[in-house]
């Protein structure tokens, strides 16, 4: 009987390290954002330390730069169209490769997952001159399009990992009991890979809200994402109003990741019980 | 001549428009009257009678210059022609020459380009337009000295003309060097071993390989000891904490304490005394002098471009470009009135002659390039 | 409809199925990435001539230069330490808030998912350049170190390899942390019980089964985080000193700076067959199979 509570205590112990661990990693995680929502409130004309004063009119200036609130609005359409559009084609990607008997499928499997190697300078300058050799012009949907390509591998690793863990059974079971197959995939398929789906969109969201190397080559004249922007500002100074752009944007994710979050738990719960059902 | 009737009546009107002469929507109206007088009689040649453009695009490195800019030039040059200015931004300019080669003629019109040594690069490239300047009447206001580098480069007719003046020199941190200490060692201070791991420098082979002739007393634009440049470039290298590479990044290792002396452009150093008084500039023991441009590519419509540099090199726009970006404006202080605030950067020239700055030359240096920017590189990984 | 129509019609759209399923991502991956690097690829015969101006004189000297240059071997060194030293880091710390995540009961998990990805939300230039402010001679940490007293005069932590892998690692972990909370998550949390019951201890039941089911996860985010490491270049601009540069800075520099593409497009194409060679190594070693073990 003794040695049970030491047992107990041992694994309690193990968990607060667990914990404590997981929590220095977000702290880790975090520095920038603190940096970043601390300076944003910073008075002072240069976006560094020291604090010299409190004032929210980075807020104010950021509201009334035109260029960077376009920029934002141009970065957020194509992402989620991004985001969705990705997320589809790897959907049906990991699902054609894991699902069915497809020759040459680890060559497919490569190559889905090959933009990931190459260079992305020497994918965009590569583009270019396939375009001139075409004599295409540059537009918003080839943007998006090379978004997709860049986003592809992420949300097909995510996408396909936790397809071929779940295995077919559930599947299999459904459609021996007489449903067809776009309910299997409706009922037993999406829900259970909703997590991997949810997590791909967002994977998808934060690298092409995030990149600049291959936005720089193929966005058309006059289109600034919000990389492409800052970038061009940093030749002339880290303007305090991008750190101010930074903190209201964590604010939006905050408020979406709760919303996010509610209905992520909601899905997995549902998910977690269908099979059992 | 094709165009001269409808660019001197338009300024013309522009002028009165200002003086608040005539009221906006007749301004608007005499300047739709001209187009149109000129579509209908067609005059060879012009391309607003062939074919209207509705928009050019100008590009620039942004920021507050480019927000001036939009404010005054090209707010005015809209209301004036109705012609449309899409802007974008680069951050480097290698990026629009590799995007201008692999796109198509007239992906670019009008870009801020850096100066000389890039002008020869684009006209080698074949980039290069004749511009009219009897179309561009504000042209006669910009200083020679600056205008003739590129004239050395075209002679049969400009495709840019110069927008504002630069210098490279050393800002430093008086809580550790002394201004004698500074006025004497000046590109000095780069190699000083007592400044070990608090200096820092631009990573660019042409200012350093520049700095490097000066510590080995050779003229920048004539090296003959190449052996002697690379070598200060290496001792350089060794006291260096960190190269940077945009304006922001220099003040920012200056101002943070990280180094006590670095290569610094004139404006940026401006805008750190202004911003902490601790800090000193001084020009290398020869003045390193550069320009910006305003360059029209090819496949661009060459007249409405015109047009849009007459807009940009009036006075005022010139002025609220400058003070907004802390560079002097290539106009001649003799022939124009400019503020005091411009008259009080650091490298201000009242005579308009330029004659204490060097220039680099871009004939010795675009040649030497394919070789020196290359062998840089490695020098600078520590290879 | 009989019975028997449904399948042979079913039989014949369950051939074309997985083509079709395929074909969106096919005809992107060809137009957008075969097509291009297939130019690249010409481009490394082509002879440079000067800044921005090459030549169709086709040969091997670009392939002859990267096989015989000390610096590129160099740069393939350096990159490939780097990157290997990060993945280690992502996976072995990145593994502990992946678990946890994965194991916890409480209703907020999305959440906590959610808010690693939280930084990706300020620009990644502006993320990696507020490290300066933590780690700079005036900077936070030094500033708390002094002011407890445990430090007389600041620690050189920025712009050395350390401040580069650090940046790099706080990019990349989330990727890796991502993967392996999937893969813990979509692992059957009822083996463990079986093993507990079994008699193994929390700790045996872990390395017996949640770490080996977890492996798939753990697999993909290291090559996920080791390939993004190898190809970055902007890290060590922002954060490193002179010494510090990887192999995509080689690239982005001959490609924009010197705006020599037939040495460009070499050294790309070098570094992706190098990536690639070390992912089929990977495979063939660490068994990339569990990676794809549901397939068959």
């Amino acid at each position: 009987m003794s040695e049970t509570p030491t047992k107990r205590e041992l694994r309690q112990w193990g968990d607060y390290l667990l914990n404590g661990f997981t929590f220095l990693v977000y702290v880790f995680m975090f520095a920038p954002i603190i940096v970043v929502i601390l300076l944003s409130f910073n008075s002072s004309e240069f976006g560094s330390f020291p604090i010299e004063g409190l004032s929210l009119r980075w807020f104010e200036k950021l509201l009334a730069n035109e260029v960077i609130i376009r920029a934002f609005l141009t970065s957020a359409s194509l992402g989620i169209l991004t985001a969705l559009i990705g997320t589809l084609v790897a959907m049906m990607s990991a699902m054609a490769l894991v699902r069915y008997r497809v020759p040459g499928r680890k060559l497919f499997s490569s190559l889905t997952i090959a933009p990931l190697l190459i260079p992305e300078t020497a994918l965009a300058v590569g583009l270019l001159l396939l375009l001139r050799s075409l004599g295409l012009p540059r537009t918003y949907m080839l943007l998006l399009i090379g978004h997709v390509l860049i986003t592809l591998p992420f949300a097909f690793l995510v996408i396909q990992a936790r397809l071929s863990g779940l295995g077919r059974t559930y599947e299999e079971a459904a459609s021996s009991l007489g449903a067809n197959a776009l309910t299997v995939f409706r009922e037993i398929t999406l829900p259970l890979t909703a997590p991997a789906l949810v997590a791909a969109l967002l994977f998808a969201f934060t690298i092409s809200f995030d990149n600049l190397t291959a936005s720089l080559f193929w966005r058309p004249n006059g289109i600034e994402t919000v990389p492409t922007q800052i970038f061009a500002m940093l030749k002339d100074s880290v303007s305090p109003e991008i750190n101010a752009l930074g903190t209201v944007m964590v604010s939006i994710t905050i408020g979406l990741s709760l919303l996010a979050g509610a209905i992520g738990s909601r899905l997995a719960s549902q998910a977690a019980a269908g099979p059992d059902n | 001549m094709t165009r001269y009737p409808t660019t001197n009546y338009l300024e013309d009107l522009r002028q009165r428009y200002k003086d608040g002469d005539i009221d906006r929507r007749s301004f608007l109206r005499s300047v739709g009257m001209a187009g149109l007088s000129v579509g209908i009689v067609g005059l060879p040649g012009t391309s607003l009678a062939k074919e209207k453009v509705d928009e050019i695009k100008y590009h620039s490195w942004g920021g507050v210059v480019q927000e001036a800019m939009r404010r005054t030039g090209i707010a005015s040059f809209e209301d004036a022609t109705g012609v449309k200015v899409v802007e974008g931004t680069f951050g480097l300019e290698e990026e629009v020459l590799a995007k201008a080669r692999a796109g198509q003629p007239g992906d670019y019109n009008i870009i801020n380009s850096a100066g000389n040594s890039w002008y020869k690069r684009w006209m080698d490239a074949g980039f290069g337009v004749k511009l009219n300047l009897d179309n561009i009447p504000n042209a006669k206001n910009v200083m020679p000295a600056l205008m003739q580098p590129f004239w050395d480069i075209t002679p049969d007719g400009l495709s840019a003309l110069p927008f504002s003046y630069g210098n490279t020199g050393i800002a430093y941190n008086k809580k550790f060097i002394s201004e004698e200490q500074a006025l004497e060692q000046r590109e000095g201070l780069l190699i000083n071993p007592d400044l070990a791991d608090k200096i820092s420098g631009h990573n660019d082979f042409q200012t350093r390989m520049w700095v490097a002739a000066l510590q080995s007393g050779q003229n920048p634009n004539n090296i003959e000891d190449l052996d002697a440049v690379w070598a200060k470039i290496r001792e350089n290298r060794s006291l260096v904490k960190k190269y940077w590479g945009s304006g922001a990044e220099s003040i920012e290792l200056l101002a943070s304490g990280e180094v006590y002396a670095s290569d610094i452009w004139s404006g940026r150093a401006t805008s750190l005394i202004e911003r902490d008084p601790d800090f000193g500039y001084v020009d290398y023991s020869k003045g390193y002098c550069w320009c910006s441009d305003l360059l029209v590519l090819k496949g661009s419509p060459v007249e409405v471009c015109e047009e849009f540099l007459n807009f940009i090199l009036d006075t005022d726009v010139m002025i609220a470009t400058a003070e907004a970006q802390l560079y002097p404006p290539s106009v001649d202080p003799t022939k124009v009135e400019l503020t005091d605030k411009i008259r009080s950067f650091p490298n201000f020239d009242p005579t308009g002659t330029l004659e204490q700055f060097a220039f680099s030359d871009p004939f010795y240096w675009t040649k030497h390039e394919k070789d020196w920017k290359p062998k840089y590189a490695r020098i600078e990984k520590g290879f | 409809m009989t019975r028997a129509e449904t399948s042979t019609k079913s039989r014949g759209v369950e051939v074309a199925k997985p083509w079709i399923l395929l074909s969106p991502s096919l005809v992107i991956l060809f137009c957008f990435m075969v097509l291009p690097m297939t130019i690249m690829g010409a481009f490394t015969l082509f002879l440079y001539v000067d800044i921005g101006v090459d030549a169709p004189d086709l040969g091997l000297r670009n392939w002859n230069v990267f096989f015989t240059d000390p610096y590129y071997h160099y740069a393939v060194w350096k990159t490939a330490r780097v990157a290997l030293i990060t993945t280690v880091v992502c996976v072995v710390v990145g593994y502990v808030p992946a678990y946890v995540i994965a194991t916890t009961r409480s209703r907020h998990r999305w959440l906590l998912m959610l808010l690693l990805l939280l930084p990706f939300w300020i620009s990644f230039v502006i993320r990696t350049m507020s490290w300066i402010h933590v780690l700079g001679a005036h900077g936070a940490v030094n500033t708390f170190l002094m002011w407890i007293g445990l430090i007389d005069a600041p620690l050189e932590m920025l712009y050395t390899e350390g401040a580069v892998i650090m940046g790099l690692v706080h990019f990349l972990m989330p990727f890796a942390i991502l993967n392996i909370f999937v893969s813990i998550e979509s692992s059957d949390r009822s083996l463990v019980a079986v093993a507990r019951t079994l008699g193994a201890t929390p700790v045996g039941a872990f390395f017996s089964v949640t770490l080996p089911l977890s492996m798939p996860g753990v697999a993909t985010g290291a090559l996920l985080v080791f390939v993004l490491s190898a190809g970055s270049y902007v890290t060590p601009i922002i954060l490193g000193g002179p010494d510090d540069f990887l192999f995509g800075n080689l690239i982005f520099e001959t490609i924009m700076t010197q705006l020599n593409w037939p040495m460009g497009s070499t050294l790309a194409i070098a570094l992706a067959l190098i990536l690639g060679g070390i992912i089929m190594i990977y495979s063939r070693y660490f068994g990339l199979e569990r990676l794809t073990k549901g397939l068959t």
